[in-house]
């Protein structure tokens, strides 16, 4: 009998309950929780939000500092930086959002499928490590030679790179629940796989799956923003975290202000994911719970 | 302070890069500058990274004065045209002498000549012979004579002969080294010779020292500077830093927002080019949809602010441009400024409501169907992105919709030559009016340089008229028709006409920006190194 098949019913199901009073009980996790849900907010409401237009530039009025009109100065363009940055954490946080769900759809279908037909489980789990050998920015410097720069490009990249990630975590998940007596049980009364599957497996996998795509988002925000840096991303004149933090590299000297907010802006997005993935991890593992 | 802070990095970065912080030798002067060439072979390049090495290893015919107008003595001493126009006489100099000793004949210049144009074995295309003319036979009638022989006259022969296309190589290196000659070796005329290249890190040249043939238009014929060694810095700051610190001595690259900084650097001496041609502007394929509306393209050049754009992109380093062509140019024609529709967006705005273009509920005007919308490809650069942004935020403003696609320089070339898109944002040098005119609007020079698809019978006839004029007054008139008709067109919207600046610490003396084909240093003479 495993450890895990020894514990109560109630700490082998999912562990949702409860959860998020266990993550405020941690100031740290309780933070995070708050800045990404402040973050997700302030690009839900950016156009009630932001002062200004993203877009309307006013060049006579380009590279202003921080002031009293414009909260977060200006950019190269006279841009407000704060307005850009409301609008920016959109498509930011769509790209990172639309990258793990696509990307980890595809890894969650195929580590079920690996673990649970195990004569499929060595031809996609060799197929899973040729896709870690390609870096995201490679992939995304491919797609965007090939497709040109963009949004779409990069969200694929990243989506691509998350398929074999999501798929390991979820196939090592599926492979320790498939040990339980309860699924022997499930065959036994005749069971169809996609009902054990969805039904059974599934339900018992999320926790590793949940931490996973928080962690991963933060992640792929990085990366994604690392790609729009180069010029790979956004394009003019989406407003994007990391193409905006390259607009104003060249002017560091002069008006620090247009790369330095916006990289802050991203280092604290990050962070926030990342300190709320890790909380979600300590939340949801039952052994750091009995 | 936190700017402070910045500056000290990245002196502190600057220093501990092992490139920069070797320290300058003290005879060679180190040229600071940002891209590489693929080669440097003026028969198989374009770049303007070539362009700079090969105008001091190699010669040509003839040289261009400061003005950039008057073509002067460079191999040939002095040249005549036959009374048709048709050939061109030139008689070399007699001193002259390759890097490697060997004396310079009128083979060599044949050889030059027919390489250029793609007549030697093996084959070598360069995209750029037609700058050569028509061209019937070059041949040399005498150890230093040739005859440059045309099949129709060709008036602009001399400027086209004073770039570096243009130049004269050896004959037994380009054999011996075939396919890597420009990138192993190089054997030319010029002031200083190849002594090596390490790809994307720097070319080393070292004084030709027979050399005393130097154009007219430079005090002291002959070179003064033991070695040249052209260091490549891609990042702006670093390369400023660089200069600014002493670990590099002149450039020409300098980011529009440093020059105003650097005037009031204390060591650093500025040299502008005052009649210096390179053009920033913005082409529309004429026959795609809403492109091919007069009435749009005459709104986008009313509703850009082009002196706004001249004063914080480029930040005053570049001149508002509103016609065609560079008013100091050969051959530019006056009437074009009247021509010129003045900026004024309420008025653009006006001219599209009465041609039927109504705001949408996006507030992009629509007409039958079609949205005021169109697609720009362009070459990704920190400098491009900055103005094709400003562009398309001023025409949001009168409802018309611009969708930037910016490319890799390395994949840039080869969507510009397809029919995705429906403007381009470009720049480019030029040498007078028909050099840019036959470059970008002849109807043959589809899809590209003429990505504008400007297919129009009368123009190509007026062309022709102008290359092949035989007075200076005759090729005027031919190309006024021409700068007439795409003025009044609107065919480009013209940004920007880009100032041309040459900074060199107090270690250099000498150093003056001439700017041929956007090159600063151009032969490289005068130049001297005070320790």
């Amino acid at each position: 009998m495993t450890a895990a098949a020894a514990l109560p019913e109630e700490d082998i199901a999912p562990p949702r309950a409860g959860l998020f009073r266990r993550l405020v009980s941690d100031p740290g996790a309780a933070m995070a929780l708050a800045i990404v849900a402040a973050v997700f907010l302030a690009a839900a409401l950016a156009p009630w939000l932001a002062p200004f237009d993203p877009y309307d530039n006013n060049l006579r009025a380009q590279m202003r500092p921080p002031d009293a009109t414009n909260w977060l100065g200006t950019d190269g363009q006279g841009r407000d930086i704060l307005s850009r940055i409301l609008f920016g954490l959109r498509v930011t946080l769509g790209m990172g959002i639309a990258s793990v769900v696509t990307g980890g759809a595809a890894g969650i279908f195929l580590g079920f499928v690996a673990a649970y037909y195990r004569r499929l489980d060595q031809p996609i789990m060799r197929l899973m490590d040729m896709l870690l050998s390609f870096p995201a920015i490679l992939v995304g410097l491919a797609l965007a030679a090939i497709f040109g720069p963009g949004l779409e490009p990069v969200i694929i990249a990243l989506a691509v790179a998350t398929v074999p990630l999501m798929a390991r975590i979820v196939r090592g998940a599926a492979l320790v629940v498939l040990g339980h007596d309860f699924i022997e049980a499930c065959r036994a009364v005749g069971m169809t796989d996609a009902r054990l599957i969805w039904r059974h497996l599934a339900p018992n996998c999320l926790s590793p799956i949940f931490v996973f795509a928080t962690l991963r988002l933060g992640q792929v925000i990085l990366i994604g923003s690392g790609l729009s840096f180069l010029g790979l991303g956004a394009q003019p004149p989406n407003p994007e975290l990391g193409a905006m933090a390259a607009a104003g590299r060249n002017f560091l000297f002069f008006a620090p202000h247009i790369a330095v907010i916006p990289s802050l802006a991203i280092f604290v997005v990050v962070l926030a994911f990342n300190v709320l993935g890790d909380a979600m991890r300590d939340a949801l593992d039952p052994r750091l719970r009995v | 302070m936190l700017k402070r802070m910045l500056l000290g990095a990245a002196l502190a970065v600057s220093a501990a890069f092992p490139a920069l912080a070797q320290g300058l030798p003290r005879d060679a002067l180190v040229v600071l500058r940002t891209i590489d060439a693929d080669r440097y072979d003026p028969h198989r390049t374009t770049a303007r990274g070539a362009a700079e090495v090969l105008y001091m290893m190699s010669d040509t015919l003839v040289s261009l004065d400061w003005d950039l107008k008057t073509v002067r003595p460079g191999l040939a001493r002095e040249w005549t045209v036959s009374e048709d126009g048709k050939t061109y006489t030139f008689l070399l100099r007699n001193d002259v002498t390759f890097c490697d000793g060997r004396p310079m004949t009128a083979d060599d210049v044949v050889f030059s000549m027919n390489r250029w144009l793609g007549r030697t074995t093996p084959r070598v295309t360069s995209p750029v012979a037609w700058r050569a003319g028509k061209v019937k036979e070059v041949r040399a009638t005498g150890p230093h004579t040739v005859e440059y022989e045309l099949e129709e006259p060709f008036s602009e022969l001399p400027y086209q002969l004073s770039l570096f296309f243009a130049s004269i190589v050896d004959k037994a290196t380009v054999e011996r080294l075939g396919d890597n000659f420009g990138v192993q070796g190089f054997n030319g005329t010029g002031p200083y010779c190849w002594v090596s290249w390490t790809p994307r890190q720097e070319v080393v040249l070292r004084r030709h020292p027979t050399y005393k043939w130097g154009p007219p238009i430079y005090q002291n014929p002959s070179p003064q500077i033991e070695r040249i060694i052209w260091r490549i810095i891609p990042e702006q700051n670093t390369r400023i830093a660089a200069l600014q610190t002493g670990q590099g001595d002149v450039t020409q690259y300098i980011p529009y927002s440093w020059l105003d900084r650097l005037r009031r650097t204390p060591g650093i001496s500025l040299s502008r080019q005052d009649n210096y041609l390179w053009d920033y502007f913005i082409g529309f394929k004429v026959d795609k949809p809403v492109m091919n509306d007069p009435v749009i393209r005459r709104a986008i050049n009313m509703a850009v602010d082009r002196k706004a754009i001249a004063e914080a992109v480029f930040f005053n380093a570049g001149d508002p441009a509103d016609t065609i062509l560079n008013p100091a140019t050969l051959d530019f024609y006056e009437g074009t400024r009247a021509l010129v529709p003045p900026f004024d967006p309420a008025a653009a705005n006006r001219l599209l409501d009465e041609a039927g273009w109504r705001r949408g509920a996006d507030g992009i005007r629509v007409k039958d169907g079609q949205r005021a919308s169109f697609l720009l490809y362009g070459i990704q650069s920190d400098d491009a992105s900055r103005y094709v942004e400003a562009v398309q935020a001023d025409l949001r403003r009168v409802g018309i919709e611009l969708r930037i696609q910016l490319y890799d320089a390395t994949v840039a070339w080869g969507r510009l030559a397809t029919q995705e898109f429906d403007a381009f944002a470009m720049s480019y040098p030029y040498v007078s009016a028909g050099d840019a005119l036959n470059l970008y609007f002849r109807s043959n020079n589809r899809p590209t340089p003429n990505r504008m698809n400007w297919v129009d019978e009368q123009t190509d006839r007026w062309l022709d008229e102008g290359r092949s004029a035989l007075t200076a007054e005759a090729r005027a008139r031919a190309y006024a028709n021409v700068q007439r008709q795409l003025q009044e067109a609107n065919v480009w919207l013209p940004l920007v006409r880009e100032q041309h600046w040459l900074a060199s610490t107090r270690r250099v003396q000498g150093a003056r920006a001439h700017g041929i084909y956007g090159v600063a240093l151009y032969k490289g003479l005068d130049l001297r190194l005070v320790q």
